[in-house]
């Protein structure tokens, strides 16, 4: 009997950090960000296709964003964000790598829950360290995981020519959506 | 004398309105009615981004024919190679589906190891 009670807790010692060891992902998660200065033009674009993993075992998290993908309403504000500020030929891909403190699937509720994201960020051939607020919730089998940052584009690099910054704003607003699943 | 020039210039000016705000205001590109640069599959768009220089297909519309190995909300992932984002994903797809789908490549996705499309379109198989 103790053989078997023995046999059995050790399976589950075995094969219980491998089931934890999921992960999540989506391939369709969505970035906004807004720089828009009142009174001028709207400064905002959206990207319906970042990839995102999270390792539930551990609170790995990554996400990553071709960056030409990002859709304007203006389609020659588009041209220019992807040819003169971004130079997404060049830098195609904006990476977000980090751990998601004290990350425990089993706490998850279905209201928003507040962690914190620590990692780092690169785009435009730099990276930043980053250190943000996110919120995450369960939704039927999915892990909703979300966030909102500012970015400063001057810490990447990005020069703005004096002409046009007073019609973009100096801090971009950052939002994040990611439904992650099997 | 006077009259013809303010006409003139009021011409001018109208005309230098219309043509600037043509310009500021362009349309998107239309990738759906755009003429593809290159017709691949899902193993060959992969293996443009895994050996040779992609920035010849980068920002251009391409046709790309593979199996559907993932349907979500939004897109379509062909042989797990290459995933295309669709306004609309067509009612009658299903996993297994041999298709062609035609969209403008915006990159490779080191996560998921795949080459991404947007604007995506189903084409007549």
């Amino acid at each position: 009997m103790k053989k078997i009670f023995f046999l059995i807790s050790a399976l589950v010692l075995i094969l219980g950090p491998l089931h934890a060891q999921e992960k999540l992902k989506t391939k369709s998660g969505t970035i906004t960000f807004e720089a828009s200065v009142p009174s001028f033009e709207e400064v905002k674009a959206t990207h319906q296709n970042v990839s995102a993993i999270l390792n539930t075992s551990n609170g790995e998290f990554a996400a990553l964003a071709l960056v030409k993908g990002f859709r304007f309403k203006v389609a020659l504000m588009e041209e220019h964000f992807n040819e003169n500020y971004m130079e997404s030929s060049t830098y195609p891909k904006a990476v977000f790598k980090g751990i998601i403190a004290d990350f425990d699937i089993e706490d998850l509720k279905d209201k928003p829950s507040k962690y914190t994201i620590k990692g780092s960020i690169t785009l435009h051939g730099e990276t930043r360290d980053l250190n943000e607020p996110v919120q995450i919730w369960k939704e039927e089998d999915k892990i909703v995981v979300t966030t909102n940052f500012k970015l400063n584009p001057e810490d990447f690099n990005i020069k703005i020519p004096a002409v046009v910054s007073k019609k973009i704003a100096e801090d971009v607003d950052v939002a994040a959506k990611f439904n992650l699943q099997n | 004398m006077k009259k013809k020039l303010a006409l003139l210039i009021f011409a001018i000016v109208i005309i230098g309105g219309i043509i600037g705000y043509n310009y500021l205001y362009q349309d998107h590109r239309e990738i759906a009615t755009e003429e593809p640069i290159a017709e691949l599959t899902s193993e060959s768009i992969l293996e443009i981004f895994r050996q040779e220089d992609s920035s010849e297909i980068l920002n251009a519309t391409v046709t790309v024919k593979g199996k559907i190995s993932e349907i979500n909300e939004t897109s379509i992932t062909l042989d797990d190679k290459v995933s295309g984002s669709f306004s609309e994903i067509p009612g009658d797809m299903a996993i297994g589906m041999e298709v062609e789908i035609k969209g403008r490549c915006i990159g490779y996705d080191d996560l998921f190891e795949l080459v991404k499309m947007d604007q995506c379109t189903i084409l007549n198989n």
